[in-house]
């Protein structure tokens, strides 16, 4: 087929168009969204409805009100999910990239996927039935004979919290690590071996520094994930438990919207800090690992 | 070297037991579900959802925008899959793409929300289908990065040097061989969209979705064997959903080159 000059332009243009489709969609319907949320957050609200203004009074009445204390509690849960997550989650991707075989490891890795599809609010509820005073965690507890009456602190507490959040973040942040740890050179390890390095020091010195860009990946989805989540305070943290999902969510109820639009905004900022330092640190080709072998 | 040496049982015991907890709150609904009150078995409570209008409606809702996602998302994956190998500055594409899977839901929702809001669209089914397709994006994005990753450009090239323009060689060489990955992202888009409730409940209006509508009869009356028969039958849709989306990576894996 025989294609003149003009048509090879427009052809190009279509597909420049095209390639930039899915950029565009993410720009109009997130970018530009959360640049309107925290333009909101200095508007003045009139009765129900807002009106374009300049004014700090929703940061005002976030920052001097109880519900700072919700943002440190959240700051403090989050990174307290995060550093628990960190620990198991290492250890898991590191034995399925070390130490199984492939196939076992991807078989593994899938298992560690459907808990973390199946809807989190369900499985938020089940725990709230599985841990409650009467439930099986605390009749099996009894007939261990570990304790004599039911354990009181399994739910509605930060234990149950902690629990509920943990267990929803942990299995999705295996894969970051583990894409890390597979895209590593293994002639580095061997050459640690060689240089008569124990395995020990191999790992502190080769193994752990050069999966810090799957690690830090691991830790900013954590970190998103027990931050912002609404329902497990809701259902495990009892009456009166804030995080600041569900602060952001009762502050909607009430349609205060400058005011939801800030905590928001605050919680965003905090993550696109995050974000940037991975970005300004890392390489994405490193936490990618094999995924993208070409020029990026 | 070190990929064979074996692991001490007791590791493998733990693993089993971390499978274990995370697997343990998927068994009470099921039970639930099944329960008659008398320590029998029925299948009664599945066969009550069909005369919930409120819910037969949200069902209808939550299929359509599960079909929307699974047909748009991979499409604008493979777009930014392809326009991360083929542009310049791959790395803020890719950041780009990535970002929804940075916001958490709370703040995605409210933002998107007020946005629809300010624009003066009213919440509809395709205010929710949008920000199910914005969260499933990523993911999407990832998995035909994977398997793009499998494919060689230099069967592209032979297509160029044999005459083929873009799109043929992209049609006839590139697709085929990267069809399971467009499954896969069809499928894990179709399990985000079943599973999403934070982020729809923002922009959702009046309608509901099968998740939202547990979420608010849960808030506002608590749970029944009913909810727990909805919750089982999304349970086993995600189930059924990631089995053929395994069954056709492994089939790749033992596709002959």
């Amino acid at each position: 087929m025989r294609v003149s000059r003009q048509q090879e332009r427009i052809l190009g243009g279509l597909r420049l168009a095209l390639l930039a489709l899915p950029i565009a969609f993410v720009v109009f319907f997130l970018v530009a969204p959360l640049a309107l949320a925290f333009a909101i957050s200095f508007w003045q609200r009139v009765g129900f409805r807002v009106r374009p203004a300049f004014q700090v009074a929703a940061y005002a009445d976030f920052l001097s009100g109880v519900r700072l204390f919700v943002l440190e509690r959240g700051l403090l849960v989050a990174a307290e999910v995060t550093a628990i997550s960190l620990l198991i989650a290492y250890p898991v991707a590191y034995l399925l990239c070390f130490r199984a075989r492939r196939a076992t490891a991807r078989l593994i890795l899938a298992l560690f996927t459907l808990p973390f599809l199946v809807n989190y609010i369900i499985r938020t509820f089940s725990w709230s039935w599985l841990l409650e005073r009467t439930g099986p965690v605390n009749r099996a507890l009894i007939a261990l004979g570990l304790t004599h009456g039911p354990v009181d602190w399994l739910l509605y507490s930060d234990f149950a919290v902690l629990l509920g959040l943990v267990t929803s973040v942990m299995p999705f942040m295996i894969f970051p690590i583990y894409l890390a740890l597979g895209g590593l050179d293994r002639r580095l390890l061997e050459a640690s071996w060689l240089l008569g390095a124990g395995p020990r020091r191999t790992f502190w010195r080769i193994t752990l520094p050069l999966s810090l860009p799957g690690v830090f990946a691991a830790l900013v989805f954590g970190f998103v994930g027990a931050f912002g989540d609404s329902a497990v305070p809701i259902i495990l943290g009892g009456t009166g438990y804030q995080l600041m999902g569900n602060a952001i969510t009762s502050t909607l109820d009430v349609l205060n919207y400058p005011l939801a639009s800030a905590m928001s905004s605050v919680v965003v900022l905090v993550m696109l800090m995050l974000l940037l330092c991975w970005y300004a640190v890392f390489d994405l080709r490193a936490f990618l690992g094999k995924i993208l072998r070409w020029r990026v | 070297m070190t990929r064979t040496a074996p692991a001490p049982r007791i590791v493998w015991c733990l693993l089993v037991l971390l499978l274990a907890i995370l697997y343990l709150p998927i068994v009470p609904p099921l039970l639930f579900s099944l329960d008659d009150g008398q320590g029998g078995l029925t299948l009664r409570w599945y066969a009550t959802l069909g005369s919930n209008p409120l819910l037969v409606s949200a069902i209808g809702t939550t299929l359509l925008v599960a079909l929307i996602a699974a047909a748009a998302t991979p499409v604008l994956a493979l777009l930014a899959a392809m326009a991360v190998r083929e542009l310049k500055a791959p790395r803020l594409i890719l950041l780009l793409t990535l970002l929804p899977l940075f916001i958490p839901g709370v703040s995605m929702g409210l933002a998107t929300a007020l946005f629809f809001r300010e624009l003066g669209l009213p919440p509809s089914l395709w205010s929710i289908a949008i920000v199910h397709i914005l969260w499933a994006l990523p993911f999407a994005t990832l998995i035909i990065l994977t398997v793009m990753a499998g494919f060689d450009p230099l069967y592209l090239e032979a297509a160029y040097m044999t005459g083929a323009n873009r799109w043929r060689a992209f049609r006839d060489i590139e697709l085929p061989l990267i069809r399971p990955g467009i499954i896969g992202a069809a499928s894990f888009s179709m399990i985000l969209s079943f599973n999403e409730t934070v982020r729809t409940q923002l922009v959702q209006g009046p309608r509901n979705t099968v998740q939202t509508y547990i979420w608010s009869t849960y808030l506002q009356v608590g749970l029944s064997p009913a909810l727990y028969a909805l919750m089982s039958l999304l349970i086993l849709a995600t189930v059924l959903l990631l089995g053929l989306f395994l069954g056709l990576a492994t089939q790749r894996a033992n596709r002959p080159q």
